[in-house]
């Protein structure tokens, strides 16, 4: 035995493939703790919330919301930047830690990806939303109209709307592919005819067959391929809402990678805050293991770091550059203007908050864990709110300055979007293994042939 | 977009202005009239104006039901569908005539204008002008007359007004509004005639009785002041709004600019900031009641004085302070260094007479007063002053007579005296004690409810009348339409009490019409010409003024009480515009305050009474008191709390009602603009709605402003905030500025706006609204900032808040040739036109606002809701003022100044249909044609020779925010002031 | 688990696919089309007007010119419809008992208007005038087509901002002399107006393409 201190490895004890078949393949079927249906019945009421005031909103104008000139933006592209960030790290595990061979993914890469699928799902929301009339949205996508006028290119807008709709695509093709093996599976399993046909339909016929997985394998790639530079662009692309503009506080050429950092950094934070509560559940701590808690917080410190960087970056080209708007903005608008405790808020869960991430006690310490992610997506919302809203409040001109206040529709859109999030995963949680049977199979494979040729560091992994 | 779909409405008996209303008793046509707009949505009421025909149901967007053409039966001569005409009128604001030019489409008056030939106009159109056009469509006015709250027939009204009396008008008073109108008093003549026993009574809230009285005192006779601030290098001005709210402002703004550009001298003594005040090179901040002190220490500085004037100034500037003593003898070696004939000191309507006579005397004593051509003349005032024939009596002896029951029947006539009459005279119960009392007025007000009878006047666009300007111009009232609803015009009223039982205006006007006046030019003129009052000669008797001086005695020392000070709303007036949307929603000059009335004080006083902005404060005159919120505002005078009046009102009108408090609580006839009082603080807080929350530039180069010493010594201020940006990509390519010096291609519209002579009095942001049509987002809107103003006036402060120095700087969109708004827009609905404006195309917009956020002059405005269909104040008959050449907004698109791009493609037609090139100032947008100093100036830069191009040439010119290289085609002149060094 | 997907199971499940993806383009090729089409643009089709007015009487039997009774085209934005009493000039001496004309009569003696129903109608944000087209040498038919050909007045040209855009960015192929603007049967010959040609020097024609020439 090893003690606590000491890393778990990724797949505790020598599970036959029957075995983990049978026990990742059994939470589909078997019933599930009453909590866990009354989480979801909360969860259901805010997307209801959600539906009724997008309704609203629609059918009254965007004029609920806390919005004004100048602070023209408000809630509805902070949560649109927020959710497509915390997309990322789904993006960032499934395609790039594949592409690195990293075997710790093979556990959590299933659920990443689905939380990237529905936190985008939330983040696609948003720019239809906010739009002033929404019945037009079909205009910033080039099409041939009887107009004879186009979008206009040079803008980051149309570009934001075909990055948002691709990462959709993509994330939704790579989640269901992986998905295709399991599917069969639970088909050749399922008690009962009908979930049989079911299941068997969305599993398309997948037989197993070593050409099917030929296929697989190659069909996989390309996906991983194809969505690793997504977790580099469409970041980009949003940022470039931003950088474009000459506005104090936006104008800044790290954005694109800062940006980048920022989402996967919230990403991974969301990763914990959803694995945490799951592994405990189904009682699949065997598969995912504290090495993967572990694993998840390094990452989390690591590009956190880089999102420090990227603060400090800001903060001295301000001060480089020189200019007195930008620098009122950075040193005074947002440090001491109205709104201002929100970007304390964000210094504080982004910057000193992972620190604790050092310490190997902590990253053991799953609950602790949990509450310290929660803080990092709380900041990282805030980070948000700082960039938008605190930098429109500070612009050029004095006379035009105003501060701004969100209505309570602005906070029942958000948290209605938190609910839909959870409802929709809970669903996944429910009706598809959130594990991939499949490759685990592989792996426990893997690790038993590696203990055969015997390497170190391998035999540690699978002690 | 929505629509309601309701019966056609016919605008057919529209198109004839001034046709005598026969109907007496029934409102034939007009109920349709407050229907019509709901008839029809926005924009296709537009479209109705535009062709001259009612469209029946709209088309909704499924587009299937077809619209409707209602061409006229008989084809009126004088309309052409979709062209304006226009027409000359007058505006009558405190009994004195404002010459106007009223646009109209198809019989729908839309746009005032002010009339260039009219000596209180010289074209332009202040505030109050420019908004008359909406008071005509308010949809709260009166409708119908009522007796007791019934409705009545007007047959019964007119029966009522032209009853004979037994006791020959002894139990009848008639109280009206003090006019210049010849026809007015020709009708009261002649109702005395009828009931010699009448009495009659002028009364307004603005009482401007003290100039003239000054002249009595000085003169020996009633005489109105003529001051011609051209002739003027150097003007005192002691608690004188000359711009701002004094008669002639128009004119006088015209010809202080005039001056100013060649470097005239301002120095301006007053407590609460006035629109003159921002405009002082010297403004010195002191409580109203100080104000006789400081004049006669300017007295005694100057010296060479009649004997007893000095030993009455004496006593009167005891214990005038080292401040003073300083202010006075600068100001006085000012005014003696400069030739006799070139100065002008002038007091202040709210000074008592005894200055007005004294600063007549100093005049004197400077040669200003000479015959016309001098800074300051005479005249017989355009107002009579109190008849000989003892019919007329004071408003106080009115209530007198009231109290004492020896009146059976009170007429009044416009006005709203229930509301504004001094507190002290408690006039709402001695009207309700009157056995029978007829009220005529615009709305059911205050007067109204205290009333028996209510009469509903008439629309100044809507009746026949005349007015004199003040100098006494002769100027007609003629009627753009027909009565909207069944009312009446005050002239009418009063030929029925003289015994005429079918009065007709027309008719009326026509007879008190002079002989030998060519009516018909006349008419299309305006006004008569030379009819201006010609100049008095005048010689002063000094023993009185001194007398008038002495009378004034030492100021009560050390009297530490605060002083209450009241003054005419800048945006409201003295009430009587406080349900029009655009006045309330208009920012005060200074402030920038609307929609509602606050305790103005300034940082000291703040400080003392530990109030911020929007802490209730409870300030009481003797012992009546009302609590109103605090504003702190910059530059005003210690120890002293000032009111706006004109709040605070409970009539009819929804708008108005519940909008601030009524300062008129503690208002005094003893003491009608400024008295001793009490200010504390209360629990409570009020949210203002505060347009420009921020007064400082943070040291940023925006609004630049220097004295002319500064200036001669470096001449190039301005130099570095002007001209092309290096770039890294070299000149600019295929943008207009490349057509620029190539005359070939056409005009390249800019403005150029001068600092210098911006006075900040708002003519044009209302100019703005009402030829742009945009809409009113009430209180709640202008709290979180989403005011749609297209134009708005920026106002900062400099120095130190005791004493700042101001710079107005209306701010509208800069039409830059490189926009930042434009590259960010993903749908191309903001693009570059090749005539150089930044084009809005609200029907390609969707609405993301991305173009705002870049925008670094935050100049655009989004339509968050439906304004249209969701503000009460937008709605109804109010639609029928819409113009219809600019599209209305829908909800969800931005929007912005357009450079009055409707009227600039208006003029490209013409020009194109008689193949020619447009003409040089064949363009004037809204807000430069309101503008009353011609601080905006509008034209080509392809044109050399325009004047814009010139003011761009001008060493003064600068870009604001030109560092961003945004290569705004609207620049800046900077603000010249020219201080007096010696004043401390 | 033999027998839960019949042999078929896999042709079904691709017809399926294909048909989706099929789906998913039509739903995006579909209202391009239709735009395209005269349904779409609402042509060709006659509506029912009060009176029964007949074009094609008034302009070949009777010669009438156009500027006759829609007498503001060349001076205003707005063409004009004719008022009442200029149907009556003719119909109070011939054709004043045929029912056909009872509902002109009755406008005219009761003063109540008639309505017409809108044939051409632009959107609301659309300045569109009349008067500079027509000295422009734009003929009535370009846009109106054969109206004289017309017992009951149809729109026959698209009205989409594209098909504006066709003539304002080159207006030249599309313009006749001014005395040939009413013509219906013109068929070239004479010169345009230089009015346009005049504007274009040195300007090309983006003043006709800029967007408030027409929304504003």
């Amino acid at each position: 035995m090893k003690s606590a201190a000491a890393s778990e490895p990724v797949l505790i004890g020598q599970p036959s493939d029957a075995e983990l078949g049978d026990q990742l393949l059994a939470p589909v079927w078997t019933r599930l703790p009453r909590g866990f249906y009354i989480i979801m019945a909360i969860a259901g009421l805010l997307s209801l919330l959600l539906l009724a005031l997008v309704t609203w909103t629609i059918w009254t104008g965007i004029g609920l919301w806390g919005n004004d000139i100048p602070v023209a933006w408000a809630f509805a592209i902070i949560n649109f930047v927020w959710w497509i960030g915390i997309g990322h790290a789904g993006t960032f595990i499934s395609a790039i830690l594949l592409l690195l061979e990293q075997r710790w993914r093979t556990s959590i890469n299933r659920f990443a990806e689905a939380m990237t699928l529905f936190a985008v799902v939330q983040a696609g929301m948003f720019p239809v939303l906010h739009l002033g009339r929404p019945w037009f949205l079909y205009w910033l996508f080039p099409y041939p109209a009887v107009m004879k006028v186009w979008p206009n290119f040079k803008s980051a807008l149309p570009w934001d709307a075909a990055a948002v709709t691709t990462y959709a695509t993509v994330s939704l093709l790579f989640w269901y592919l992986g998905l295709v093996p399991d599917l069969a599976a639970l088909r050749d399993r399922a008690p009962g005819r009908v979930r049989r046909i079911v299941y068997g339909v969305f599993a398309l016929g997948w037989r197993g067959s070593a050409r099917h997985f030929q296929r697989y394998r190659i069909a996989y790639g390309l996906l991983a391929g194809l969505a690793t530079p997504l977790v580099i662009s469409v970041h980009s692309i949003v940022s470039a809402d931003f950088a474009i503009t000459q506005l104090p506080g936006w104008h800044s050429t790290i954005f694109p990678p800062y940006f980048v950092a920022g989402a996967i950094f919230s990403g991974f934070a969301m990763v914990l805050t959803l694995m945490i509560p799951v592994r405990k559940l189904y009682g699949v701590g065997n598969v995912v293991t504290m090495r993967h808690v572990e694993n998840v917080c390094k990452m989390t410190l690591a590009t956190g770091w880089v999102v420090i960087y990227s603060y400090a970056c800001e903060f001295y080209l301000a001060w480089y550059g020189g200019e007195t708007s930008e620098m009122y903005t950075m040193f005074h608008g947002w440090t001491t203007g109205p709104n201002a405790w929100v970007f304390w808020l964000s210094i504080a869960c982004n910057m000193l908050v992972p620190q604790l991430f050092w310490s190997k006690r902590v990253r053991n310490n799953q609950w602790l864990v949990w509450v310290m992610s929660l803080a990092i997506n709380v900041g990282m919302w805030s980070e948000r709110f700082s960039i938008i809203v605190l930098s429109l409040q500070r612009d050029y001109l004095p006379s035009s300055w105003h501060g701004y206040r969100p209505t309570m529709v602005d906070w029942g859109i958000l948290a209605g979007t938190i609910g839909l999030f959870t409802f929709l995963f809970m669903v996944f949680l429910r009706f598809v293994p959130f594990i991939p049977v499949q490759d685990m199979k592989e792996l426990a494979a893997e690790l038993r042939g590696s203990r055969a040729s015997g390497t170190a560091d391998d035999r540690k992994e699978s002690a | 977009m929505p629509h309601i779909h309701r019966p056609p409405i016919h605008w057919r008996s529209l198109g004839l202005s001034g046709e005598p209303d026969e109907a007496v008793d029934e409102a034939e046509f007009p109920e349709g009239a407050d229907r019509a707009p709901l008839a029809v949505s926005r924009r296709q009421f537009g479209k109705l104006l535009g062709a001259s025909i009612a469209l029946a149901t709209g088309q909704g967007c499924t587009g299937r039901t077809p619209e409707q053409i209602l061409p006229y039966v008989h084809q009126p001569p004088t309309v052409t569908a979709g062209v304006p005409t226009t027409y000359a009128t007058s505006m009558m604001l405190d009994g004195y005539a404002t010459g106007l030019l009223v646009e109209s489409h198809e019989g729908r008056p839309t746009k005032v204008e002010g009339n260039p030939e009219h000596p209180a106009s010289l074209g332009a159109a202040g505030v109050f002008e420019q908004a008359h056009v909406l008071g005509l469509y308010d949809p709260d006015r009166a409708r119908r007359p009522r007796r007791d709250g019934a409705e009545v027939g007007w047959r019964q009204v007119l029966d009522r007004l032209s009853a004979p009396r037994a006791d020959h008008g002894a139990g009848l008073r008639l109280l009206l509004e003090p006019t210049s109108s010849p026809l007015v008093h020709a009708l009261v003549t002649q109702a005395r005639r009828r009931m010699p026993e009448m009495k009659v009574a002028f009364h307004a809230a603005c009482d401007r009785g003290a100039p003239i009285e000054g002249a009595r005192l000085a003169y020996g006779r009633l005489l109105a002041p003529q001051p011609d601030l051209r002739q003027a290098q150097v003007i005192v001005s002691l608690d004188a709004d000359l711009l701002g709210t004094m008669p002639f402002r128009l004119r006088h703004a015209r010809h202080f600019a005039a001056r100013r550009r060649q470097g005239g001298r301002l120095y301006v003594v007053e407590a609460m900031m006035s629109v003159t005040g921002t405009m002082a090179d010297n403004r010195l901040q002191r409580r109203s009641r100080d104000l006789p002190r400081l004049a006669a220490a300017l007295a005694l500085a100057l010296g060479a004085l009649p004997a007893e004037l000095v030993t009455a100034c004496a006593r009167v500037a005891q214990g005038a302070d080292g401040a003073d003593e300083t202010w006075a003898r600068a100001v006085a070696d000012d005014l003696r260094g400069r030739p006799p004939g070139t100065t002008l000191i002038i007091a202040g309507e709210r000074q008592p007479a005894a200055l007005h006579a004294l600063a007549y005397a100093l005049n004197e004593r400077l040669g200003n007063v000479a015959d016309m051509g001098s800074p300051l003349g005479f005249t017989a005032p355009a107002i009579p002053g109190p008849r000989d024939d003892g019919a007329q009596q004071t408003l106080a002896a009115l209530a007198g007579d009231l109290r004492a029951g020896r009146v059976d029947t009170l007429v009044t006539i416009g006005g709203n005296p229930v509301y504004d009459a001094p507190v002290d005279l408690d006039f709402a119960a001695l009207v309700r004690h009157v056995p029978d009392t007829l009220y005529a007025g615009l709305y059911e007000n205050e007067t109204a409810r205290a009333s028996r009878w209510f009469l509903p006047l008439s629309h100044g666009l809507e009746s026949w009348g005349d007015g004199r300007a003040y100098d006494g111009t002769v100027s007609l009232q003629q009627p753009l339409i027909r009565p909207l609803y069944s009312s009446r015009s005050p002239s009418e009223l009063l030929a029925a009490l003289g015994g005429v039982r079918q009065p007709d205006g027309l008719t009326l006007l026509r007879a008190s019409f002079p002989a030998g006046v060519d009516w018909e030019d006349a008419l299309s003129r305006g006004f008569v010409d030379g009819t201006a009052e010609p100049p008095a000669q005048v010689h002063l008797t000094p023993a009185a003024v001194a007398q008038a001086m002495g009378a004034l005695g030492p100021p009560a020392e050390g009297s530490t009480a605060l002083e209450i000070g009241f003054y005419l709303s800048p945006t409201v007036h003295d009430g009587r515009f406080a349900n029009n949307a655009w006045l309330q929603e208009l920012p005060t000059p200074v402030g920038k305050l609307t929609w509602d009335n606050a305790a103005l004080l300034a940082p000291r006083t703040a400080q003392q009474l530990g109030v911020s902005d929007g802490d209730r404060v409870q300030v009481t005159v003797a012992g009546r008191s009302v609590s109103a919120p605090a504003l702190v505002i910059p530059g005003h005078a210690a120890g002293s709390v000032s009111l706006w009046l004109g709040y605070g009102r409970h009539g009819a009108e929804r708008l108005a009602e519940g909008v601030g408090v009524s300062a008129y609580h503690l208002r005094t006839s003893a003491a009608p603009w400024f008295s001793d009082g009490q200010a504390v603080k209360i629990a409570g807080r009020h949210e203002l709605a505060v347009t420009q929350r921020h007064w400082t530039m943070h040291g940023r180069p925006i609004a630049l402003a220097a004295t002319r010493e500064v200036w001669r010594r470096d001449p190039k201020v301005a130099e570095a905030h002007r001209g092309v940006q290096p770039s890294f990509f070299g000149p600019p390519q295929r943008t207009p500025a490349l057509r620029l010096a190539d005359p070939s291609a056409g005009p390249q519209w800019a403005m150029a706006i001068d600092t210098s002579v911006c006075i900040g009095c708002n003519a044009c942001m209302v100019a703005c609204q009402a030829e742009n049509n945009v809409l009113v987002v009430g209180k709640a809107g202008v709290l979180v900032s989403r005011e749609m103003h297209w134009l708005r006036i920026d106002t900062y402060f400099q120095g130190t808040p005791e004493a700042p120095t101001v710079v107005h700087q209306p701010m509208l969109c800069q039409h830059c040739e490189h926009a930042p708004c434009e590259y960010v827009c993903p749908v191309n609905a903001t693009v570059h036109s090749p005539d150089g404006l930044n084009e809005m195309v609200y029907n390609r917009c969707v609405g993301t606002r991305f173009c705002s956020n870049n925008c670094p002059y935050k100049v655009r405005r989004f339509n968050w809701f439906d304004w249209s269909e969701r503000q009460a104040a937008n709605q109804g008959v109010v639609r029928m003022q819409r113009n219809p050449a600019v599209t209305v907004r829908e909800r969800g698109v931005m929007e912005k100044c357009s450079y009055c791009v409707q009227r600039i493609r208006r003029a490209e037609i013409t020009a194109r249909e008689q193949q020619r090139e447009i003409a040089r100032d064949e363009v004037v947008t809204a807000c430069q044609q309101a503008c009353p100093t011609g601080a905006i100036v509008f034209g080509s830069l392809n044109d050399e020779a325009s004047r814009v191009a010139a003011l761009r040439r001008d060493p003064r010119s600068y870009e604001v925010l030109h560092e961003l290289g945004t290569r705004p085609r609207t620049t800046y002149l900077l603000r010249l002031d020219h201080p007096n060094p010696e004043v401390t | 688990m033999a027998g839960l997907f019949p042999p078929w199971s896999d042709t079904a499940l691709r017809v399926c696919l294909c048909l989706m993806a099929g789906g998913a383009v039509g739903a995006l090729a579909f209202p391009m089309v239709y735009a395209r089409t005269p349904e779409g643009q609402d042509r060709e089709n006659p509506l029912v007007q009060p009176v029964a007015f007949d074009h094609r009487h008034h302009v070949q039997d009777d010669g009438i010119d156009c500027r006759y009774c829609h007498t503001d085209v060349e001076t205003a934005a707005s063409a004009g419809m004719p008022a009442t009493e200029v149907c009556m000039g003719c119909h109070a001496q011939i054709w004043e008992r045929s029912p056909l004309l009872a509902p002109v009569r009755q406008s005219y003696f009761s003063g109540q208007p008639l309505r017409w129903n809108r044939v051409h109608d632009l959107p609301d944000f659309v300045y569109f005038d009349h008067s500079v087209h027509v000295r422009g040498g734009v003929g009535c038919v370009t846009c109106h087509g054969r109206v004289d050909r017309m017992a009951m007045v149809y729109q026959t040209a698209p009205l989409t901002m594209g098909w504006c855009l066709d003539c304002h960015r080159n207006p030249e192929g599309h313009r006749r002399p001014v005395d040939q603007v009413t013509s219906m049967t013109w068929i070239g010959g004479g010169t345009p107006p230089p009015g346009i040609a005049h504007f274009h020097e040195g300007r090309g024609v983006d003043s006709l393409t800029t967007c408030t020439a027409c929304h504003r």
